[in-house]
């Protein structure tokens, strides 16, 4: 009984873990304030 | 005390155990996403090219052909097709912009693309444009999905507006970097005029009333990234004519661009660095925390059977005191 705990406390902290890291997704930020060029930039 | 520790690490194995298959089925598709802010630009060159004069109406060579094209996420565009789309979308505002020698306009082509942040499947929404005109992509423009495979795949081509095969034609290494080479041929297909001409009063309106018309071919290239799916080096052997009309004055056809169009070599450099860090993330996620943690968590099982084991063996026997001989009384 007390391996069959364990168990569900390691797969419910995988499963926290992970829903947590994919509620927070990725952030979507600002659309850049840069142009779309019609010049030659010199560099990268 | 030792089934204390083996309860523990059984929790420890279970849990590394099961992040190894959610981090690669569950997290992966969820989190390994375009971001919908990305700006990017890159510069490509056909030198030794050919161009159309249009003070002449004539092909002439010229040292070089500079092409900038810029890559913009639009973060409120996304966030409004998102609602109705039911997915996580990247909306591309693009624009193509060549110039000439002389550094004057040739042509300046805008396009907006639509598409899903992670499969990079197309997501058709108003707006989805070329040059101003409506299109309804299928396939793939730019980039590849993420763990590209060696197949073919659907590529939309924005002069023709049509989508066909671009062909796996094996892999290589470029810079260091395993890549898939990806070839399309474009035939000879009669394209519309860009909507902005490089001599003033021209339009494709006046063009089309001469009966003169656009005709183009290309052999797409593309060298890919397959964990990332990102493109680290493109060629294009682009070739465009007029043909007939009253502009051309009699002739049958005039070349009106051909080069062979390569990335420049600062943006390759900058490609690739890029694209290797990128990898390391991806890999993250479908490779290393998956597989790590399987490995981890079959090793942690082990040891706490093993603890488990010796916790329940029986202890050995006390040792049996033999009593003291007693005298004994004749």
């Amino acid at each position: 009984m007390r391996a069959l705990i364990a168990a569900t406390t390691g797969l419910a902290l995988a499963l926290a873990l992970v829903l947590a890291m994919t509620a927070m997704g990725t952030p979507s930020g600002r659309t850049s304030p840069k142009p779309l060029l019609s010049t030659v930039p010199s560099h990268p | 005390m030792r089934r204390r520790a083996s309860l523990i690490l059984l929790a420890c194995a279970v849990f590394f155990a099961a992040l190894s298959p959610l981090m690669r089925w569950y997290a992966f598709p969820r989190l390994a996403r375009i971001p919908a802010n990305q700006y990017q630009d890159m510069v490509l060159e056909a030198k030794g090219a050919t161009l159309l004069d249009y003070d002449h109406i004539r092909a002439k060579k010229v040292s070089k052909v500079t092409i900038v094209q810029t890559l913009k996420g639009n973060v409120e565009a996304a966030k409004k097709i998102e609602k109705t789309a039911g997915r996580p979308v990247v909306v591309w505002d693009s624009l193509s912009y060549v110039q000439g020698p002389d550094g004057k306009m040739v042509s300046r082509v805008p396009e907006r693309y639509i598409f899903d942040a992670h499969s990079q499947d197309p997501v058709h929404a108003t707006g989805e444009t070329v040059d101003g005109d409506p299109v309804t992509r299928q396939g793939i423009e730019f980039k590849w999905p993420f763990l590209t495979q060696k197949r073919d795949y659907e590529y939309f081509d924005a002069q023709t507006r049509t989508t066909s095969p671009i062909h796996y034609k094996g892999t290589q290494t470029f810079r260091g970097l395993k890549v898939y080479y990806f070839e399309q041929t474009i035939p000879w297909t009669k394209v519309p005029m860009p909507k902005s001409m490089p001599v003033e009063g021209i339009t494709p309106e006046t063009v089309a009333k001469t009966g003169t018309t656009r005709w183009y071919s290309t052999v797409r290239k593309f060298w890919v990234e397959p964990v990332t799916g990102a493109p680290v080096y493109g060629e294009e052997l682009h070739k465009e004519e007029l043909r007939g009309g009253s502009l051309l004055g009699g002739r049958a056809k005039v070349t009106a661009f051909a080069g062979d169009v390569k990335m420049r070599e600062d943006y390759i450099e900058h490609t690739v660095a890029l694209v290797k860090h990128n990898r390391t993330l991806v890999l993250m996620l479908t490779s290393y925390v998956p597989w790590g943690s399987l490995t981890a968590g079959v090793l942690l099982l082990a040891l706490a059977l093993y603890l488990e084991a010796r916790a329940r063996r029986p202890e050995d026997p006390a040792p049996t005191e033999t009593p003291e001989p007693e005298p004994v009384s004749v």
